[in-house]
Order: C-alpha cells, then structure tokens, then sequence
C-alpha cells in the first residue's frame, strides 16, 4: 500500500499541512508517542526497543566482542581507539517493499548514515561543555558520536573493544531514522561492558584478562553526548517532523538533523529530489535542533525512570520482564 | 551434559515437557497477520501479506495461490554475533520447509492467480527455530485470515541421555544427539512435515516420534487458546 498515493490523497495532505493539520490530527511539530524499553534482548551488551505510535518498531543490540585494533593506513590512527561497527536492517516483515533486495538500497543509507554520525572521527576545535578537556591539550579524542573511542581500547596497538551496533526494523511507519538513532541511543545507554585488568608482562608484551563479573560492569563513556537525529520534511512550503507513510510520499525534499544535548550539530543530510531555499534550510535546521533537545531530554527522562523502577523491582525482589511485543 | 536422578533435564524441565509459550498475534500495522511466538529464549516473528497480486508474473498459478517463504536471522540472535547474508543456504533450506508445510494447509484454491508471503524473522535462538517458525507461521496466517484446513503444529523431539525428549534447548541440540522436527495437523494426526539431523537408531524411532505427535498436540492446545482469546477480545471490542 504505501508505495502509491492518489493525487487527491495527495493534495489532501497538501492542503492540511498548510492549515497546521495533519492527517491524523497533529500540528505540523508534534511528535507521535514514543514507546521505550531497553534490556529486551538476553545475550546482548545493551539493547532496546522503540516504537511510534503508528507503527515504527525499531530493535537495536549493542554487542561488545574484543577484536584487534583498526589503523588507519594513511594516518596512522586508531592504534589506540576501540571500534563501532553499524549495522541497519529492514526486516521484510515491515513492509512489502523490502521483501527480497528491496531493502538493500534503505539498509546501506541507514548503516552508512548511523557509521557517519556516530563513529566518525573529528579533532573539534570548540571546547564542548559536557566533555572534561583533556589534560595535556591533545585533540578531542570523542567521535563526532560523543562516544569516547580510547576508553574502549584495551591494549594500545593490539586488542581493543568493539561495538557491534545492529538495528533490525520490525515494522514500518514512517520516520525510520529517528527511530533507530533513538534506539541507539538507548542501547548504548543500556550497554554494559565487562572490565578489563591489563598485565604488564615487560618488555613491552601486555596480556588482559576479562572480568567476569555480572554486577561490576562499565558503561559507555561520552553517552550522554550521543546524537539524535530529527527528520524534517518538506511538503509544499511548510516542514513537518515525523512523517507517516502517506505524508513521506509526499515529501519534497527531506532533511535530516543529527544534534546532541548540549545543542551542537552532528550531521546533516538532505534527502528526496526537491530543492530547500537557504533561508528555509537555516530555519528548518534551527528548528530541528531545539527540537532534537527537547527529545533528547525526554528520552534520558524515559530511560531514567526505567531503570529506577527496574531497580525498586529488584530490591522488592520481584522478577524484572521486559514486555517486548507483549505492550499493548 | 548432566542429568538428574530424578529425570530432569538440564533446564529442569521432563522429558515430555515444553518449554514455556507465549504467543501473541496482531503485533505489526503493515502486515495483513502477523505473530510473536517464544518457545522460552527462542523469540520468532511472523508476518504474512497476502493474498496479493503475484510480484512475479513467471509464477503466477491460474487456479491457485502460490507462497512464498522469506527467513531472517538476526545478529544478535545467538550468543556470537553473526551476520547471515539472505543467501545462506541454511536459512533458504529452512524456507523451503516451511514452505513446503503449508502448501497442502493453506486452501490456495480460493486465491487463484495471486500470492501469499510470509515473512519470519528470527530475533532469538536458543534451539527449536524451526518449529517456532512453524508454529509463529500458523499463527500469522489465521490472523490474515487465510483459509486453511487445520493448524499446523510442530514440534522438535530427540534422543536425551537415554530418553526420549521434546523441544530441546540449544544445548541439548549442539549435544551429540539427534533432533527430529514433526509438523502435525491435529484434528487428522496427519504429518506435513518431519525433517532429520543427525543418526538415530531404528529401534527409538518409534518412542521419538511418538513423543514428538504428543508434542504437537500440547503445542496445539496452547496456540488454540491464544487464537481464541484474541478472537473474543475482538469480538468484546466490536460490541462496545
């Protein structure tokens, strides 16, 4: 069904989007309720589930396995950083047009999108407020996804840790991306990695050994400074967050904001054929950017809660279980 | 692998026991049926589209549907993380079981020229995929409202330190043993399905079919009710 609209259907939104009605009710900013659950799958680092009410069901693992490190040929970094490796799937299930490689084309923008935003490297010039600046004045050792890639290497030159990030859609509703870059979000929040002790064997071997204790886990350094991102879409004169089906077949031209809490800019993608006019462009960036804050916050709030009412369940010693597809 | 005096097995279930079923159906806004099944860690996702027009024209049936069968794992599914691309010929094997299930199931001959798909994402494995994806399978496609003679239901069964057993773990399956899948129509016991890996004397054949058939029919049981239940929640729900 979503792959063909009538050009009434077509105007009909048109036409709604300018009077500040969408078609199910909401103004052109608002979003649809966001659902979140992390620790749903066993097996995992980390993991989460969100969903939009209106059918977006994204599942994120967050898988940490212990790997040599990645050198960059030409510069020679990353003897000393950990990895995060992406990886976005559509399920066939969301949608009938990803049965069989029509996914294949959504996968690779997504994956390459979320390896962009996440674990790219930058030596930033700006002090960022939410990271403490390191002692010896060195460049910013964070991705531009905020993560702190040189806590997760192990051993210098050698083994070092390395996020698997998978992202499966279940089902599909519109507003994929910032779903999984939601789910991510929480994922990583809920990741927790085992410690490591580092022995120094002399002359210049090092051998580690994993700690395997359950309850004495670290987490992800710099998570509080992962992005999201904010999907806003042009539709006549006027932009809109978090499209349905109907309304992205509509869609003109598309643009994708990757912001993190203290408001900086992570990433930007324009989308879809239609062209922006600058000033237009400045002002749907501004606008996606305040928005992205005042999700961020809300997500953090949800996943706090979470986690303490988590916490009182153990202490009440009552089992914790996860809903999954059980929520109604 | 150790096992009890007392006849447990290593999750401390009996031998005759399966593993704890949820099932609920109706769980995407996309998919015409759709289904979640856990048979204890192993979590499967069905979605079934259909009958809709045939993608391909090639293989269009003038007087029946045809099905089409697509299976996904995830990478986080087993406890190494693996990615399996769609060609994995495992994975296109279990496929085609399933496919091969349904097609005397499924009343094809009500849809002629069009085609029924059905989708199974495997988000957990902990042993017994096929039969949860057999099972999640006839879930979906009552949900879709799919015309079919019977339920289909499976189960696996094998040959457990010196007993016979039903729905074994993955550890029971990686064991040195052999695991037989059983997909059974309830009403008539009649078998679509029963697929073999690994050896297994003659001799415990018998016991371990026998134990699966039984298998089946608590498997029915289970899947009838969450079938049922949801029908009179929506039948509560259209009254109101």
């Amino acid at each position: 069904m979503p792959s063909l609209i009538s050009p009434s259907e077509r105007d009909y939104i048109l036409k709604g989007i300018e009077c500040n009605i969408r078609a199910d009710g909401r103004q052109r900013p608002d979003y649809r309720e966001v659902i979140l659950e992390t620790g749903v799958i066993s097996q995992t680092s980390g993991s989460a589930r969100v969903r939009l009410a209106g059918g977006t069901d994204v599942l994120v693992s967050v898988k940490a396995d212990i790997g040599p490190v990645l050198v960059d040929p030409e510069t020679g970094e990353g003897a000393d950083k950990g990895q995060i490796i992406c990886n976005v799937e559509c399920a066939p299930s969301a949608s009938q047009q990803f049965e069989g490689r029509g996914a294949d084309e959504l996968n690779n923008e997504l994956t390459q999108m979320m390896t962009r935003f996440l674990s790219h490297n930058t030596t930033t010039l700006s002090t960022p407020s939410s990271t403490t600046p390191s002692s010896t004045g060195a460049p910013n050792n964070n991705g531009a996804g905020g993560i702190n890639l040189s806590k997760l290497c192990i051993i210098p030159g050698e083994q070092c840790w390395i996020l698997y990030v998978d992202a499966l859609v279940l089902d599909y509703g519109g507003n994929l991306v910032d779903a999984v870059f939601m789910g991510t979000r929480a994922a990583i929040f809920d990741t927790r990695i085992p410690k490591t002790e580092v022995q120094d064997l002399g002359d210049g071997n090092f051998d580690f050994e994993v700690l395997d204790d359950a309850e004495d886990t670290e987490v992800v350094e710099g998570r509080e400074d992962m992005p999201i991102c904010i999907t806003l879409n042009k539709i006549g004169a006027r932009h809109i967050v978090d499209a349905s089906p109907l309304e992205e077949l509509c869609t003109e031209a598309k643009l994708v904001v990757a912001v993190n809490r203290s408001g900086e800019l992570c990433g930007l993608q324009k989308g879809q054929d239609g062209g922006i006019e600058p000033s237009l462009l400045l002002e749907m960036i501004q606008f996606g950017k305040t928005l992205g804050q005042t999700l961020i916050k809300q997500l953090d709030a949800k996943i706090k809660a979470e986690a303490e009412a988590d916490t009182i369940k153990r202490q009440n010693g009552q089992p914790v279980v996860k809903l999954g597809f059980f929520a109604q | 692998m150790s096992h009890n005096q007392i006849g447990l097995r290593i999750d401390g279930r009996r031998p005759a026991e399966l593993r704890k079923i949820t099932s609920t159906t109706c769980v995407l806004s996309q998919a015409d049926g759709s289904a979640y099944l856990e048979h204890g860690n192993t979590k499967v996702l069905a979605a079934v589209y259909g009958p809709r027009e045939a993608r391909h024209r090639a293989l269009v049936l003038h007087d029946r549907a045809i099905l089409n069968v697509e299976l996904n794992v995830a990478p986080f599914s087993s406890g190494e993380r693996r990615r399996r691309s769609k060609n994995d010929k495992r994975l296109l094997e279990m496929a085609s079981f399933v496919k091969q299930t349904f097609e005397p199931v499924v009343i094809a001959t009500l849809y002629p020229r069009s085609q029924i798909d059905i989708y199974l994402q495997v988000i957990q494995h902990d042993g017994g995929t096929l039969q949860a994806c057999i099972n999640a399978t006839t879930l979906a496609l009552i949900d879709a409202g799919i015309a079919m003679t019977d339920y289909v239901c499976a189960c696996t069964a094998g040959w457990v330190e010196r007993e016979a057993a039903i729905d074994l773990n993955y550890i029971e399956e990686s064991s040195d043993t052999s695991e037989v899948t059983i997909a059974m129509l309830p009403k008539s016991s009649k078998i679509t399905l029963a697929q073999m890996e690994s050896r297994l004397h003659v001799d415990k054949l018998e016991e371990v079919f026998r134990l699966a058939g039984e298998g089946c029919k608590q498997m029915y049981e289970v899947m009838d009710k969450t079938i049922r239940d949801r029908a009179e929640d929506l039948a509560r729900k259209m009254t109101v």
